[in-house]
């Protein structure tokens, strides 16, 4: 399977870059899949969860407050403001970042109504990982 | 004799300015290590986020993306009022980082006074606010501490107003002032026109790939929303690149104070010696010419 290139950077760095299978974005009109050979296009991206399918098939979900993007044939690029990758190698750390995540929640609940489904896929991706 | 004790109380008062100057080396070394990290990781960022908006805004001039007038990217014959934005320290000691700001912000001043351009000043970090306010040249807004402590939703909020009233049209242009970091020793001076973004620099290819395409459907919302941020982003990178620029000009300016005082000890001992020896002499002869006298 072609993979495509992803990179995501905050303001504060990076935190994904790395060859994916498929990554699945919070479009502003809706969630949007790609896959390498994607069309190219730049879009804004709401508040929601990014799910990357990585080449081990192991999916990663970060969560983002705003973003913007941009894709082309062989990679895609996403400038988000706001981060938090719900990853960790221990429970402890799963729970950290997931403790973080529900503070980006909250700092952006106040502006955006629909974020509740976000919170409750968030919980999800961590239990999974747990 | 009282000469000796003038330079001996001189030599401890340079000695004290020497462990003054040396401190605040250290400490601005230390600030510049962390400043220096910060200001390395958003540069990506910046770079990726300028790419982005070049990339639309070429787009837009070479009518790939048809009908769009947006003001943003629009260049604007016969601007009337322009706002300038500057960033300097909020302290000084740190040798000619916060003058170089200053002055080119004089230069862009006199340049649009001669256009007969009104020009809209706004300022952060006390020493440049300061300067101008001794100058009685009218800021239209300022901001203190913003410049020591970055912060970004104090820098969006500072700065949208510009954004604001550029795109009812209330101004022009907005430039933005600061003095970067480029390395250890070089500061340099950035004088960036935020908007409009320049579409001039962007050559019209024709691109093997496929098409960029704008997905959202009210494409105005999209490049408003994108502007915003890109502005945004520009006046918080200029903000912590600066907070790296003016450690490392402070850490070279008192470097060079230790130096000095340094040297300025040196040439006040060899004084006090001299003086001591003469002393000694003189003492001795009055010794010598009373035994003589005895005789």
């Amino acid at each position: 399977m072609d993979k495509l290139k992803l990179e995501i950077l905050t303001p504060n760095g990076e935190i994904f870059n790395d060859e994916v299978i498929s990554v699945v974005l919070p479009g502003e009109e809706g969630e949007f899949g790609v896959l390498a050979h994607h069309a190219s296009l730049t879009t804004l991206l709401e508040a929601g969860v990014i799910d990357i399918e990585k080449v081990d098939k192991s999916v990663e979900s970060i969560l983002i407050n705003w973003g913007v993007v941009q894709v082309d044939e062989k990679k895609v690029i996403v400038l988000v403001e706001g981060a938090v990758a719900i990853r960790g190698d221990s429970e402890s750390s799963i729970a950290d970042a997931l403790e973080d995540a529900k503070k980006l929640i909250r700092d952006i609940a106040d502006s955006n109504p629909a974020i509740a489904s976000v919170s409750v896929r968030i919980e999800s991706a961590a239990k999974k990982l747990l | 004799m009282a000469n000796l004790k003038d330079i001996q109380r001189q030599i401890k008062s340079v000695s004290n300015t020497q462990k003054t100057t040396r401190a605040m080396k250290l400490v601005s070394t230390a600030k510049l290590r962390r400043a220096e990290e910060l200001a390395k990781r958003s540069r990506l960022y910046a770079a990726k986020m300028n790419q982005v908006i070049a990339e639309i805004a070429g787009r837009i001039k070479c009518n790939k993306i048809g009908g769009i007038d947006n003001r943003c990217f629009t260049k604007i014959e016969n601007p009337k009022m322009v706002d300038i934005v500057f960033v300097t320290a909020d302290k000084g000691l740190c040798g000619g980082f916060n003058i170089q700001t200053i002055k080119a912000v004089k230069k862009l001043i006199a340049g649009y006074k001669e256009q007969n351009v009104k020009v809209r000043l706004r300022g952060i970090g006390k020493k440049g606010i300061e300067f101008f306010k001794y100058n009685e040249v009218e800021l239209f807004d300022t901001a203190v501490n913003l410049s020591s402590k970055p912060d970004k939703s104090k820098s969006d909020d500072f700065i949208i107003t510009s954004i604001e009233d550029y795109k009812d049209g209330k101004i022009d242009a907005l430039h933005l002032v600061y003095n970067g970091y480029k390395n250890i020793i070089t500061q340099e001076l950035h004088v960036n026109k935020v908007l409009p973004v320049d579409t001039e620099q962007f050559e019209c290819v024709e691109q093997e790939h496929s098409i960029l395409e704008i997905e959202a459907q009210d494409e105005e919302h999209m490049l408003d929303s994108l502007v915003n941020k890109y502005v945004e982003y520009n006046m918080y990178y200029a903000l912590i690149d600066s907070v790296a620029a003016e450690h490392s000009a402070r850490m070279q300016a008192m470097d060079t104070a230790t130096n000095n005082a340094k040297e300025m000890v040196k040439t006040l001992k060899v004084q006090y010696n001299k003086a001591r020896q003469a002393a000694i002499t003189t003492e001795l002869i009055e010794i010598i010419s009373g035994v003589e006298s005895m005789k």
